[in-house]
C-alpha cells in the first residue's frame, strides 16, 4: 500500500517531476533500429515521459531526436523532409542537424540560425535498439550494455507493444513472480492455448518464498520453491534500475529441450497513462534463436500479435476484452485470453490507468514489488537532493544474467546461483 | 428551479454523497436473473452508484456482488475463474467466496495466514422477481426484503426488462413522474381528440405524501355527467413508480406497470421496466411487449443494453410522420412502448439537466414533491435517522385507473384499491 501522494510519486514522469526527473538520468530505449532502418529515411514521431519527440536518422546514418515542434512557428517536424545531413521544417524551410543546431533559415533575407536551436537529445545504438538520454549534459551515464545488446543479431529477438496503463504497474507485473504460474497456467495437459504446463517445476512448485539481494544496480531476487521433499526450484532475476527486468528462460517447456535464454522488459514510459513494453530474448551460449523466438511468435507481445502501423498496439486490448474465450479458460487455460503477454498486459490494464495504490493489499509473496517501490522512491529523492540515482552511473549490470536451476533442497540458493547469475568478464561495449 | 448546490445534491450518487448514502439505505436492483443464471457461469461487470462490481453465481447457485477489484493488486476480477464456489482472480489466484471472504492464497506460502486478515467488498443479494437485487449500505440498516407486489406473482403474470438511459437518473425518474406531458409527447395519433388525455390536457396534479413516498393522482376534468378521469401512482422512495398499465383498452382484467430508475453512475442510469396482472390470466405477449425479452430486438443486450436508437441516430425521429401523425415523430412500436420517447427527451435535456435554468409550474407538482421527499431523506440519513420507504408499507401498494363522479375525491373513493389490496387478487407464487 502506498499513499496517495507517494502513488503520484512513482507514477508521474513529465518534465519537473521527481520520478520524471530520476529516469531522465538513465539511458532510455527510444526506437527501434527498424524503425529508422537507414540515412534519409522517413522521420518517426515518438513520445517519451511525456514529451514529443521526432527521431530521424541523417545522411551520414547518425541519429537525431529532436523536439517534435519547430522552434520557429512549432509546425510538426514529422512532416519535415530528411535530407542532405539534417531535418528540414517543410512550413518555412528552417534544417536543424542531429544535435539540433539550426543549419539553415531559407525564409530569412539575414538569417540567425546560430541563435535557434531545437532541443535534442543524445543517442546511441546497440542491439537493434535507439537509446536516447533526457536528462542534464553532465549527468550522461555510461552507454546502456545488457548481455543482450552485445549478443550477434542472430541470438537476439527485440520486440515492443504499446500498453495502456502506467509504467509502474506493467514494471511491477513483471518484477512478481509469483503470479506467473497461476495467471499464465493451462489447466489441462495438451491445452490448446499457450501457457505454463502443470508438470513444469514452476507449477508443481507451489506458492514461492521471495527474496531480494539489493546491488548498486538495483537488486537481484529469487523465487524459491519447494519440490517434494528434496529439491527446490530457484529462479533469479535481476532488476535494473529503473525499469528494467531480467528473467530466465532455461528450462525448457511444452515438451523443449533446454536451452541457454534470458529474456526480459524494459517498461519505458510514454506518459503518466502509457508506457512501451520492450521484449528482448537472447541466447548465451553457440545456439541462434529461431525465427520463431526473434520475432516473439506466440508470446502476444511479438510482431504477429502488434501493429506497426498503429504505433505498436496490440490488437487485443481493453475494447475487446483482450479477445478472453470463456470457454478456453473453462477447459484449457487459466484466462482464457491468448499468449502469455497478453494476460499480463490484460489483468495490468484491467486495474485502471493509473492503479489505486491506497487499496490494494500486499503480502510476502509480494516482496519484489515492495523493494521496486523503496529503490523508486529512495533514487527520486536522491536525484531531488542533488544526488546520482542508484544504477546511474554503474556498469555492474552489463555482468549479469538471469538463472533458474533444480536443485538439491539443502544448498544455499546463492551458493548454487550466484556464480552463474554473474558470469566471467564479459566483453567492453563497443561505442 | 434548484440551485446549483442543489442540483448536485439530489443528481450525485457516488459513495459518500448524501444522495448516495440514502440510495444506500434502500434494495436495489442490480442486474436480472437470467444474465447470472448458470452456477459457475461467466461473472458479469456491474456498475452500481458509480461504483465498478462484479457479480457471479457459485457451484451452489448463491451470487455474489463484489468489488471488481481484486484486493490484492486491484486486478479486475472480470477475468475471474468462477469455479468450486467461488470467483477466483486469474493474476494470483487468490479467491474470494460469495460473502468476499478470500478463501484461497495459493501464491502466498502455506504457513501464511494473510488469507483470513483479506477481504473483498461484498453486498448481499437477493433474487426475486426475476431481478438480482442488492443492498449497498451498512448491515445495521438493511430494510426488509424488496417485495413488491409485482416481484411476488406468478412468473407467467409478470414481465420485467431494462434499458440503458444516457442521462442522470433524476430525470429519468422526474419523467415518469410527469403525468402531464403524457397528452403532448406520447400523442401519437394528433388526428384522434377523442381520448381522454386529448379532450382534457391539463390535469389537476394532486400529492398525498405516505410513509413509502406519495400517491399521486392526475385528475383530467371530462365533464358534470362523466365524471372525472383519475390515473392514481404511487412513487416509492427513492426511485420506483407504479402506474395504471396503459393498455387499458385491451379490455383485459387490469394491470399495473412500473419503472424503476437506477443510477449506474451520475451520468448514466438503468430504466427497469416491468407489469404484472392483478387478474387471473397470464400475461400476452401484446400485454408484456415492451416490458420483457420481446423488446430485446430493439434493445442491443450485447452493448450494455442500450437501445439500437439513441442519441446518435437522433432515436430514429421521422419528420413525415411528425409533420403528419404522432407529436414527436419518433417510434413508439409494441416494443418501444413510449419509452423512447421519454428516453429521447430526457436525454436532449444534458447528461445532467441544468435545474438553475429552468421554470417549473403548477402541473410539475410531484416533480417539487419528489425533489422536496428526496433532500429531506437525504438530510435525514446524514444526521443518523431512518429514511422513508425503508419498511414494508409499500408491499400492498397499486397503481389504478377510474372514472369517477366529480364530486368524489379520488383520496376517498380510491383509498381501498390504491393502498389496502381491495378487489384483485393476483395469482401469488
Amino acid at each position: 500500500m502506498l499513499t496517495a501522494e507517494d502513488n503520484a510519486l512513482v507514477t508521474k514522469v513529465g518534465a519537473g517531476t521527481p520520478m520524471g526527473e530520476t529516469i531522465r538520468r538513465y539511458w532510455l530505449p527510444a526506437l527501434l533500429t527498424r524503425e529508422l532502418p537507414e540515412p534519409d529515411c522517413a522521420p518517426v514521431r515518438l513520445r517519451l515521459l511525456g514529451e514529443d519527440l521526432i527521431g530521424f536518422r541523417d545522411t551520414n546514418g547518425d541519429i537525431g531526436i529532436l523536439e517534435e515542434n519547430c522552434p520557429h512557428r512549432l509546425a510538426s517536424l514529422f512532416l519535415g523532409r530528411n535530407e542532405e545531413s539534417g531535418l528540414r521544417c517543410v512550413y518555412h524551410g528552417w534544417k536543424f542537424d542531429v544535435n539540433g543546431n539550426c543549419v539553415d533559415q531559407m525564409n530569412e533575407p539575414i538569417d540567425f540560425k546560430d541563435k535557434v536551436k531545437a532541443k535534442a537529445y543524445p543517442t546511441y545504438e546497440a542491439g537493434d535498439v535507439i537509446w536516447v538520454y533526457m536528462g542534464p549534459a553532465d549527468k550522461i551515464p555510461p552507454v546502456p550494455s545488457f548481455e543482450y545488446t552485445r549478443v550477434p543479431e542472430t541470438h537476439r529477438g527485440v520486440t515492443k507493444v504499446w500498453q495502456e496503463c502506467n509504467w509502474l504497474q506493467a514494471l511491477e507485473g513483471g518484477i512478481d513472480s509469483s503470479h506467473a504460474p497461476i495467471l499464465h497456467r493451462q489447466i489441462r495437459e495438451g491445452a490448446s492455448s499457450a501457457g505454463i504446463q502443470l508438470s513444469t517445476p514452476f507449477v508443481r512448485g507451489g506458492a514461492p518464498t521471495i527474496e531480494v539481494d539489493i546491488t548498486d544496480y538495483g537488486y537481484r531476487y529469487t523465487g524459491v520453491r519447494q519440490l517434494g521433499e528434496k529439491e527446490q526450484y530457484v529462479r533469479g532475476y535481476h532488476f535494473a534500475m529503473p525499469f528494467t527486468q531480467l528473467r530466465p528462460s532455461q528450462i525448457g517447456r511444452a515438451g523443449s529441450p533446454d536451452r541457454a535464454h534470458v529474456d526480459g522488459h524494459h517498461w519505458v514510459p510514454i506518459d503518466d497513462d502509457n508506457c512501451m513494453v520492450w521484449n528482448w530474448t537472447y541466447s548465451f551460449n553457440d545456439q541462434p534463436l529461431s525465427e520463431k523466438e526473434r520475432t516473439g511468435e506466440g508470446s502476444a507481445n511479438g510482431w504477429p500479435n502488434v501493429d506497426p502501423d498503429n504505433q505498436y498496439r496490440a490488437k487485443g486490448n481493453v475494447r475487446n476484452d483482450w479477445l478472453i474465450d470463456r470457454d478456453v479458460q473453462r477447459t484449457d487455460t487459466f484466462t482464457g485470453i491468448d499468449g502469455i503477454n497478453a494476460q499480463d498486459r490484460g489483468v495490468q490494464e484491467s486495474m485502471g490507468t493509473v492503479v489505486d495504490r491506497t487499496r490494494e493489499h500486499l503480502g510476502p509473496a509480494d516482496g519484489a514489488i515492495i523493494a521496486a517501490r523503496k529503490l523508486l522512491i529512495e533514487a527520486a529523492r536522491a536525484v531531488a537532493e542533488g544526488d546520482d540515482p542508484r544504477g546511474a552511473h554503474t556498469t555492474s549490470y552489463y555482468n549479469t544474467r538471469a538463472i533458474e536451476k533444480v536443485f538439491d533442497g539443502s544448498l544455499a540458493w546463492r551458493d548454487v546461483m550466484l556464480p552463474e547469475m554473474y558470469p566471467e568478464e564479459q566483453p567492453e561495449p563497443a561505442g | 428551479m434548484l440551485n446549483a448546490q442543489d442540483n448536485q445534491l439530489v443528481s450525485q450518487t457516488g459513495p459518500g454523497t448524501p444522495m448516495g448514502e440514502l440510495m444506500r439505505r434502500y434494495w436495489i436492483p442490480a442486474l436480472l436473473s437470467w444474465e447470472v443464471a448458470e452456477p459457475d457461469g461467466t461473472p458479469v461487470r456491474v456498475k452500481l452508484l458509480g461504483e465498478e462490481l462484479i457479480t457471479f453465481k457459485d457451484t451452489d447457485g448463491k451470487i455474489g456482488l463484489i468489488d471488481n477489484y481484486c484486493p490484492h493488486r486491484r486486478a479486475s476480477l472480470f477475468f475471474g475463474r468462477n469455479e468450486e464456489c467461488g470467483l477466483r482472480c486469474v493474476y494470483h489466484g487468490w479467491k474470494f467466496d460469495v460473502d468476499g471472504n478470500c478463501v484461497d492464497m495459493p501464491s502466498e506460502p502455506a504457513e501464511s495466514n494473510f488469507k483470513d486478515k483479506v477481504k473483498v467488498l461484498a453486498y448481499p443479494c437477493m433474487d426475486m422477481g426475476g431481478v438480482v437485487w442488492t443492498y449497498m449500505g451498512t448491515l445495521e440498516n438493511q430494510p426488509p426484503p424488496p417485495m413488491f407486489e409485482w416481484t411476488q406473482v406468478v412468473e407467467t403474470h409478470r414481465a420485467v426488462n431494462k434499458v440503458l438511459q444516457e442521462s442522470n437518473w433524476l430525470q429519468g425518474l422526474e419523467g415518469g413522474v410527469d403525468s402531464v406531458h403524457a397528452s403532448y409527447l406520447h400523442n401519437n395519433d394528433i388526428t384522434n381528440t377523442t381520448r381522454y388525455e386529448s379532450r382534457s390536457a391539463a390535469p389537476s396534479i394532486e400529492v398525498e405524501p405516505t410513509d413509502y413516498g406519495y400517491a399521486y393522482g392526475s385528475v383530467r376534468h371530462l365533464s358534470k355527467e362523466e365524471g372525472n378521469f383519475v390515473r392514481a401512482y404511487q412513487f416509492i422512495m427513492p426511485f420506483t413508480q407504479l402506474r395504471p398499465d396503459d393498455r387499458r383498452e385491451s379490455g383485459a382484467s387490469p394491470k399495473v406497470a412500473g419503472h424503476m430508475w437506477v443510477p449506474i453512475d451520475d451520468e448514466n442510469h438503468f430504466v427497469w421496466n416491468f407489469v404484472y396482472s392483478l387478474g387471473d390470466e397470464p400475461l400476452t405477449d401484446a400485454d408484456k411487449a415492451k416490458h420483457s425479452d420481446l423488446a430485446y430486438e430493439v434493445i442491443d443486450i450485447n452493448n450494455g443494453f442500450r437501445c439500437i436508437w439513441n442519441a446518435d441516430n437522433d432515436y430514429g425521429i421521422d419528420r413525415e410522420v411528425q409533420r403528419t401523425q404522432t407529436f414527436t415523430g419518433i417510434l413508439a412500436d409494441a416494443r418501444v412502448g413510449a419509452n423512447l420517447q421519454d428516453r429521447g427527451i430526457q436525454e436532449s435535456m444534458g447528461t445532467i439537466v441544468d435545474r438553475t435554468r429552468e421554470h417549473l409550474a403548477t402541473t410539475d407538482r410531484a416533480i417539487i414533491a419528489t425533489r422536496r421527499m428526496l433532500q429531506e431523506a437525504a438530510n435525514v440519513v446524514g444526521d443518523g435517522g431512518t429514511p422513508r420507504g425503508t419498511g414494508p408499507s409499500y408491499y400492498k401498494v397499486r397503481s389504478i385507473q377510474r372514472v369517477l363522479p366529480v364530486d368524489v375525491p379520488w383520496q376517498e373513493g380510491m383509498k381501498e384499491l390504491l393502498f389496502e389490496g381491495a378487489e384483485y387478487s393476483p395469482i401469488m407464487q
